[in-house]
């Protein structure tokens, strides 16, 4: 046994040694140099109560309300600017090199082209520095002096025309000017107004008659398919559609074939050139057929026109979106969220009543759930934004989370778009939550979100004081109402006058009642103080009231009579239950001189429940002869001017 | 007399033509003064002179009681470059002084991370937020040209500068 034993023990040893002699070195990993950097970078979540990472981490310099926020982040793009207009202007202190290696970026940049003879290189510089007008004369001057030009050159200089629409493209050093309101970005048509403004402003320059691009292409002996591309392409920017299907149709007639950009283009101007749905959704299927004919492939940016198509094309969109969709996947092109947000968008649409399709934004969720995007059309950066806005008008909160663990995933933070952007997904997604969370779960996001990535506006915040309502936790007013000074909402007078009905409405337990009174006397605060031309707010008889109620409920007599004075003032008239209350306190205290004032005050208003003040006070009151002769005084009055 | 005279001229020559031999050589050396006992230092006077915590303690207090300035490794064993770190030093220094005139409340600390060259800056609320970042973005973008490595400002403001004590 021991043998047989030993035996199985060299087998085994001998095993062993066999795989030992296998080794396998693995390949070795390489690591990008930034590595670590992302290691350590995914340990950290946001830190909900610091600024966005432009500010300075100080108080004084941390900006609280949205205007704010713009102002700090383009006073700092101005300054920017202003070195750069600095660096640019006396380039020879900016030369010497220290850097190993050399980085470009921080050179200063040749404004002005260097070569001056006429010649074609001087036409590829100019071209590259995106002179457009220098370019067109320097390549008349070439075509007067009879150099050729080849064909390449010319392609680029029809690209650069036709991508600007023929006028130089706006100096980048200049902030855009923008005028949008500070204030309520909330509604939806206000805020479409705002972005297709701006866009239109960008776009003034339509398509001219015989301008420079049309001139140069008409001097080209043998246009091949990348002139013909630019130009098709230059006229579905700047709006001339027809023209562009006419000059498809001379491509096709000069029998050339046209690339996947120029039927990107022409797919994008169908639905202008008809009217009818079905009409412009054969004129897409006809282009998409002679794309297969020539034996062009789609891309992503195809599926995206055509879907970008589909939304102007009504119900005919609805039939079609989802095979268009298939069979682009048949050709292994995966949609991005583009795609994803046109589709969207042909269903929901915007203000339309809902036919039961709320399940397409679960199924577009469901695809999309944990997956990271790129940046791959710029229509990606409406994905959230529309998504969102469905889940505000189908009241989905479940599928808002899930938009919401979206944007966590991975490269996606980056495409949420730009600062408007962004506050227009927080605001709708914010306006969700109030309206059907409960207000443990509100608190939470408002903690989280406000402010340091989200200044709310006036509308929002009175939304999340209706929740407050509804939830019955009225005395987290104050810290409220110290979020809305701090945001800048103080002087918006029918936010304030809310405030004060809601503290007014009940009586609350003793702690809550003194927090009440703290609050209201800091409100009074705001309609007083009225310096450097802020938003004045006038008093009003219900705020008013409000105001004294509350100072009465926490046993503030002076303070309520101080205010109580401010009706004559203000040309305001108290109502009858107020004064009523006032002479309940009073009597609690005893002061008979001031239930008398109380009455005579009553009786200067020529209030009709005066003589009830007066038997009150009577019944009530412990007064002496010369009271009770005054009080006998003022019934009469009364009474007369009844 | 002039026995004498010549005898101690004579004495004189042998003398110096002693000092000039190869054992006994003096230089002369020529530099401006240093003042290394005035350097940074405020003196003590009447008691109405309002003085910051860096500027009440003096230079052989770094280290113990103070922190450095501007922190670079050109100074350790094998490293170059402290001179150029030096220069690029004073000209951060006075660019600062100037761009943010009369805002800063203290000394400016320069510290070196990598590639990156950090200025923490401690101002007087006396601008507007708006106007600082304003002079913060043309700093930067005009000192990451001029230097060729990024450079960021951290800034800290206070209302009024912090006096430690009066001098």
């Amino acid at each position: 046994m021991a043998s047989s034993c030993s035996q199985a023990l060299r087998h085994h040893v001998c095993k062993s040694s066999r795989i030992l002699q296998e080794i396998v070195i693995p390949k070795k990993k390489t690591w990008s140099k930034e590595a670590v950097l992302q290691a350590l970078a995914s340990t950290v979540n946001r830190d909900p109560t610091a600024s966005d990472y432009r500010f300075q981490d100080d108080p004084y310099l941390t900006p609280k309300t949205s205007s704010e926020f713009k102002l700090f982040s383009l006073s700092q793009e101005s300054g920017r600017n202003a070195a750069k207009y600095f660096i640019s202007t006396y380039p020879k202190y900016f030369q010497k090199d220290y850097a190993q290696p050399h980085i470009p970026c921080l050179m200063p940049e040749t404004l002005e082209a260097q070569i001056e003879e006429v010649s074609e290189a001087a036409l590829i510089e100019r071209i590259q520095m995106r002179k457009v007008k220098a370019a067109v004369d320097l390549y008349d001057q070439l075509q007067q002096a009879g150099t050729p030009v080849s064909l390449d050159v010319t392609n680029q200089l029809l690209d650069l025309i036709c991508f600007y629409g023929d006028c130089d493209p706006a100096q980048e050093n200049v902030p855009e000017q923008r005028n949008e309101e500070t204030e309520d970005v909330q509604d939806e048509p206000q805020t479409k107004k705002g972005r297709a403004s701006k866009a239109s402003d960008k776009l003034k320059a339509a398509w001219k008659e015989n301008n420079n691009a049309e001139r140069i292409f008409a001097l080209l002996s043998e246009p091949n398919t990348h002139s013909y591309s630019a130009l098709i392409r230059g006229m579905v920017k700047y709006g001339a559609y027809s023209k562009a299907f006419s000059t498809y149709t001379d491509l096709l007639n000069n029998q050339l074939k046209a690339d996947v950009s120029t039927f990107n283009a022409l797919i994008t101007a169908a639905p202008e050139v008809k009217e009818k749905y079905n009409e412009k959704w054969e004129l897409i299927v006809d282009l998409l057929k002679q794309m297969a004919e020539q034996k062009v492939k789609p891309n992503l940016l195809t599926l995206n026109a055509v879907l970008k198509a589909l939304r102007r094309c009504g119900t005919v969109g609805k039939s079609q979106a989802f095979p268009v969709i298939s069979e682009m996947r048949a050709l292994s092109i995966d949609p991005s969220l583009a795609s994803y947000n046109h589709l969207l968008s042909i269903f929901y649409k915007p203000g339309a009543p809902f036919q039961g399709q709320t399940d397409i934004l679960q199924e577009v969720m469901n695809e999309v759930s944990g997956k990271s995007f790129t940046p791959q059309d710029p229509d990606d950066a409406q994905f959230f934004i529309t998504a969102v806005r469905i889940c505000l008008d189908t009241k989905d909160i479940e599928q808002a989370y899930r938009v919401h663990e979206l944007l966590g995933v991975g490269e996606n933070w980056r495409l949420l778009g730009n600062d408007f952007q962004q506050n227009i997904y927080h605001a709708r997604f914010f306006s969700l939550l109030c309206m059907m969370e409960n207000i443990d779960v509100v608190l939470k996001w408002y903690r989280d979100l406000v402010p340091s990535v989200y200044y709310p506006s006036s509308n929002v915040m009175r939304d999340l004081l209706q929740v407050l309502d509804t939830d019955n936790r009225l005395d987290l007013i104050p810290q409220i109402w110290k979020d809305l000074k701090q945001l800048g909402h103080g002087n918006r007078q029918t936010l304030v006058e809310e405030l004060l009905t809601l503290m007014a409405r009940e009586k609350q337990n003793q702690e809550v009642q003194e927090t009440f009174a703290e609050c209201a006397l800091d409100i009074k605060k705001m309609y007083d103080t009225g310096d450097r031309g802020k938003v004045m707010m006038s008093w009003t008889a219900g705020s008013l009231s409000d105001l004294v109620s509350v100072l009465l409920a926490a046993q503030r007599r002076q303070d309520a009579w101080e205010i109580l004075k401010l009706f004559k003032t203000h040309n305001r008239v108290p109502s009858e239950e107020l004064l009523d209350k006032f002479l309940t306190c009073i009597k609690e205290s005893g002061d008979v001189n001031q239930a008398l004032e109380l009455v005579q005050i009553s009786a200067g208003f020529c209030l009709p429940g005066t003589p009830k003040l007066i038997q009150r006070v009577q019944q009530e009151f412990l007064l002496s002869e010369q009271q009770k002769s005054m009080l006998s005084d003022l019934e009469i009055q009364t009474f007369n001017s009844d | 007399m002039a026995t004498s005279l010549v005898r101690k001229t004579k004495l004189l020559s042998m003398v110096s033509s002693q000092l000039n031999s190869a054992a006994c050589f003096r230089n002369i050396h020529c530099t401006a003064a240093c003042l290394k006992n005035r350097a940074a230092r405020i003196r003590v006077a009447k008691g109405d002179k309002p003085v910051t915590y860096e500027q009440a303690y003096h230079p052989h207090h770094i280290g113990h009681r103070k922190g450095w300035l501007s922190q670079h490794t050109s100074n350790l064993q094998g490293e170059d470059g402290a001179a150029e770190r030096v220069v690029e030093d004073v000209f951060i220094r006075r660019f600062m002084y100037g761009t943010f005139h009369g805002c800063l409340a203290d000394e400016v600390v320069i510290k070196r991370r990598g590639n990156l060259l950090l200025i923490c800056a401690v101002m007087i609320q006396k601008l507007l937020p708006s106007k600082f970042y304003f002079l913060i973005g043309y700093t930067e973008e005009l000192l990451s040209h001029f230097y060729k490595c990024p450079v960021k400002i951290e800034m800290q403001t206070v209302e009024e500068k912090v006096v430690y004590k009066y001098l």
